[in-house]
C-alpha cells in the first residue's frame, strides 16, 4: 500500500490523494465486512439456516378441473384424446400435472370453454382449506389473475357471493376474462386496495388472503438478482396491513386463509406470529401437503401454534406457505 | 327497458327468446350484467365486473358475451353442430364449410346461428351465406364467423397492445410542448 511521506504542501496533497486511493483499493480487495442482504449466497444461506438445502427444481405445469362446468373423468378423457398425458396430483382432488403435451394447454377448446384452469399445484391448496363454502359470503382480497377466485366459485358450486378485490386496473381485465371464460356468476370484482376493504361495509364468512409477496426463485428465474431483504421486509409490512384489515372485515368465528408463494419467514411465520399477538385470531389445524410451519426462525422462538401452518419447500411444486386462521369472538 | 330491448333483439336474431329478470340487470358503463338475487342485495353497484356478463353496447351494436350465447344455446334457437376439425378451425377464427356441418342444415341465407361442437357446447356464432338445404358444393363457405371463443386468447393479446398505446398517448398528452420561436 502507498504510504504518505513528508514534503511540500503540493506533495502532501498529492500524497493524501494517492493514500486515499490505495486505501480504497485495499478495502475493495478485502472481503467486505458489511454483510450484503441480497444475492443468491445470502438467500441460500438463510434457507440452510431454516433447515432446507437449496436445489434447482422445475415443477411440472398443472391444471385444475372446473367441476361446476364438466365432470372430472369427462375432461380427463377429452384431454387424453387430444394427446395430453395427465397425472393425478395425489394431494389435490381436481388437480392434474401435465406430463406431456405437444401444444399449449392454454389453447384448447376445453380450456376456452372453461372446463379447466391452468393453476400451479401448490396454488390450488389455499382455496380447499375452508371448512364450508356453499352459500357463504367470501372475500378474495388480492384476486388477480383469478385462478383462486374461480376455484372458490367451483367449490361453492357458484352459490353464495364472492367479492374479489384487485388494486391494479390492468390486472382486472385478465380477472374478468378468467371469470367469463370459466362461467362464474357469483362474483363481483372491485378495483380496491385490500387494505381498505372495510370501506365496503360488508362482513365475510371466509376470507382468502393470497397476498402480494416477494415470490420465489422457482417461478422467477432472475429472482436472486432482483430481491433483497429490504424488499422482503417491505412486502411483509404491507402483508401485515392487509391481514389486519382482513380480520376487521371477517365475521366473528369466520375463517381466513393466508397464503404466499414466498420462502422468506418474514412474509410467513413471522407475520402469523405478529397476527396472533396483535389481532384477534388463532391458528387452525389444516390437513394438506407440506411441512410444519417453523416455530424457531433464526433463533427467535415463535408461538407454538404456528407449527399448524404448512410450509412447502420447492420440489414437486413451487415454494409456498399457507395458514388457516379463525377470528375469535370479541370479549 | 332499453337494455332488455337490445338483448331481446339480439336473441331474436336466432329465432329464440330467453327469460331474463330485468330488475336484476345492471348497466355499468356500456356493459350489462345479470346479477343473482344475493349479489343484487349484498354488493355495492360500483363494481368492475359482476354476476353473469351479458354483453356490451358500442354505438348502435350489441356485442354479446359467451355466457349469453350459452344461455341462448340452451333454448330452441338457430344452431348447428359441427365436426371436431371444423370446430377447431372455427375457434381459430375461420368460416365454416358445408362439409363440416353435422346437424342444422335447414338454415336459410342470412340467418344467424350458434355454432356448437359435438358435445353441444357453444363455440360462438355466425351468419349463413347460402340456403344450406339447397347448397350442393360441400367445399363452399356456409357460415361466416362473427364471434368465437378464441376471442379470449385474442383479447389477452390485444390488452397489452391497448395499454401500451394508451400509455403512449398519455405520455404524449402529458409531455410539455416545445416552445416555438416566433
Amino acid at each position: 500500500m502507498y504510504e504518505p511521506t513528508n514534503g511540500s504542501y503540493k506533495n502532501r496533497v498529492c500524497h493524501s490523494i494517492f493514500y486515499a486511493a490505495s486505501r480504497h483499493q485495499v478495502l475493495l480487495a478485502q472481503p467486505c465486512s458489511i454483510p450484503l442482504m441480497s444475492g443468491k449466497p445470502f438467500f441460500v444461506n438463510r434457507y440452510q439456516k431454516l433447515g432446507w438445502t437449496y436445489k434447482q427444481v422445475n415443477p411440472q405445469q398443472a391444471i385444475r378441473i372446473n367441476t361446476m362446468n364438466a365432470g372430472r373423468d369427462d375432461v380427463v378423457n377429452r384431454l387424453q384424446s387430444l394427446g395430453i398425458a395427465l397425472e393425478k396430483i395425489p394431494f389435490l382432488q381436481d388437480g392434474y400435472w401435465i406430463r406431456k403435451s405437444k401444444f399449449s394447454v392454454g389453447a384448447t377448446a376445453e380450456y376456452l370453454l372453461g372446463l379447466y384452469s391452468i393453476q400451479e399445484a401448490a396454488a390450488q391448496i389455499p382455496a380447499t382449506l375452508f371448512a364450508e363454502l356453499e352459500d357463504k359470503t367470501v372475500l378474495d382480497a388480492c384476486a388477480s389473475p383469478g385462478g383462486k377466485t374461480v376455484q372458490l366459485a367451483d367449490i361453492m358450486n357458484d352459490s353464495g357471493v364472492i367479492v374479489a378485490l384487485e388494486l391494479k386496473k390492468r390486472k382486472m381485465f385478465a380477472l374478468a376474462n378468467q371469470l367469463e371464460r370459466s362461467r362464474v356468476t357469483n362474483t363481483a370484482v372491485y378495483q380496491m386496495d385490500a387494505r381498505e376493504a372495510s370501506k365496503m361495509s360488508m362482513k365475510f364468512d371466509c376470507v382468502l388472503l393470497d397476498v402480494p409477496c416477494s415470490g420465489n426463485y422457482v417461478t422467477d428465474k432472475g429472482w436472486f438478482n432482483k430481491r433483497s431483504l429490504k424488499d422482503v421486509e417491505r412486502n411483509a409490512g404491507r402483508q401485515r396491513q392487509i391481514l389486519a384489515e382482513a380480520v376487521e372485515v371477517t365475521k366473528e368465528d369466520g375463517e381466513l386463509v393466508y397464503a404466499t408463494c414466498s420462502l422468506e419467514p418474514e412474509e410467513n411465520e413471522l407475520n402469523i406470529d405478529w397476527a396472533i399477538a396483535n389481532l384477534n385470531v388463532e391458528v387452525e389445524t389444516i390437513n394438506c401437503h407440506g411441512e410444519k410451519g417453523l416455530t424457531n426462525v433464526f433463533g427467535r422462538e415463535l408461538d407454538h401454534s404456528i407449527e399448524k401452518c404448512r410450509r412447502i419447500w420447492p420440489g414437486q411444486t413451487q415454494g409456498f406457505f399457507v395458514c388457516k386462521l379463525r377470528r375469535q369472538a370479541c370479549g | 327497458m332499453w337494455v332488455m330491448k337490445e338483448i331481446k333483439d339480439f336473441v331474436g336474431q336466432f329465432n329464440a327468446s330467453i327469460a331474463l329478470d330485468a330488475s336484476h340487470i345492471v348497466r355499468n358503463r356500456n356493459r350489462y350484467y345479470l346479477l343473482s338475487k344475493k349479489l343484487k342485495h349484498h354488493v355495492p353497484e360500483s363494481f368492475f365486473y359482476a354476476g353473469s356478463y351479458l354483453g356490451a353496447v358500442k354505438g348502435a351494436s350489441f356485442f354479446p358475451s359467451f355466457l349469453l350465447l350459452s344461455m341462448i344455446a340452451e333454448t330452441k334457437a338457430n344452431k348447428m353442430v359441427v365436426d371436431k376439425k371444423t370446430a377447431w378451425l372455427f375457434i381459430c377464427g375461420r368460416d365454416i364449410f358445408k362439409k363440416g356441418i353435422l346437424e342444422g342444415n335447414k338454415l336459410k341465407k342470412g340467418d344467424y346461428t350458434l355454432i356448437l361442437n359435438e358435445h353441444n357446447e357453444c363455440l360462438g356464432f355466425g351468419k349463413t351465406t347460402c340456403n344450406l338445404s339447397e347448397e350442393a358444393d360441400a367445399n363452399k363457405v356456409a357460415v361466416k364467423n362473427i364471434l368465437d371463443i378464441g376471442d379470449f386468447l385474442r383479447r389477452e393479446k390485444r390488452q397489452p397492445e391497448r395499454q401500451q398505446r394508451s400509455r403512449r398517448l398519455q405520455g404524449r398528452a402529458g409531455k410539455p410542448r416545445k416552445p416555438t420561436r416566433k
